[in-house]
């Protein structure tokens, strides 16, 4: 028997590699159960956002219990709520965090390989703005 | 009727982000509240940054507790999690 599906992540980004690091570091600490797809970078790899990269990342975080996209900043909001605006273009349901980039998708991610639904995914991201490092 | 329970645990190591992980995806699987005390500090359990900002370190007694209908099991689960993934060289 197959788990229940995870709420899929996505991090836009408009740097690749901040993107691509703060998945590996994500998934280490949640175990690796989640797909947290990045979207980093425009789509001739300098610095920027792609609604592309965003589109494949989305369809590939998909696993059916919906998608949690977290931005960095600025256009990457942008970028996802434009997309957000127009039918079809993202799976559903679609959530975007407003939360902090690294601790957003880390409490996110925990969450999802918890079981949580996306409300709840949703909801650990932004708390995490609440969080105190010491 | 909902129970209560609660064990204390000295760390052999740093509850580091991955332990705190694993910690706090094993403590959403039960629908019992559990917490994380050391010292004055508290943690929700089911929040991985709850349990990192404990900054909890080797040699501290950390004690679990639970409150609700799996309360003994979810804290058995967190005991085991705290023993195995804080063990020095883990």
């Amino acid at each position: 028997m197959s788990p229940d599906p995870r709420v899929g992540i996505v991090l836009v980004s408009h740097s690749a590699t901040l993107a691509e690091g703060a998945a590996e570091l994500a998934a280490q600490i949640s175990g690796g159960t989640v797909a947290i797809i990045p979207a980093g970078g425009t789509d001739g790899g300098e610095l920027g956002t792609s609604a592309a990269k965003v589109q494949r990342a989305a369809k590939l975080a998909d696993s059916g219990a919906g998608v949690v996209i977290l931005p960095d900043l600025g256009s990457a909001v942008l970028t996802v709520r434009a997309l957000l605006g127009e039918a079809g273009e993202l799976p559903t349901p679609v959530e975007l965090a407003d939360a902090p980039f690294v601790e957003g998708v880390v409490a996110a991610t925990v969450a999802a390989a918890g079981g949580a639904d996306i409300n709840a995914v949703l909801a650990a991201a932004e708390e995490a703005r609440h969080a105190r490092k010491l | 009727m909902p129970a209560s329970y609660e064990q204390a645990i000295t760390l052999t190591g740093d509850l580091h982000a991955r332990p705190a992980g694993a910690l706090a995806v094993a403590a959403a699987k039960f629908s019992s509240a559990v917490s994380l005390t050391v010292g004055a500090s508290q943690a929700d359990a089911k929040s991985v940054l709850s349990v990192m900002g404990l900054g909890a370190t080797s040699g501290q007694h950390i004690t679990v507790a639970a409150e609700g209908p799996d309360a003994e099991e979810a804290v058995a689960a967190i005991l085991t999690i705290l023993a195995e993934a804080t063990r020095v060289g883990a």
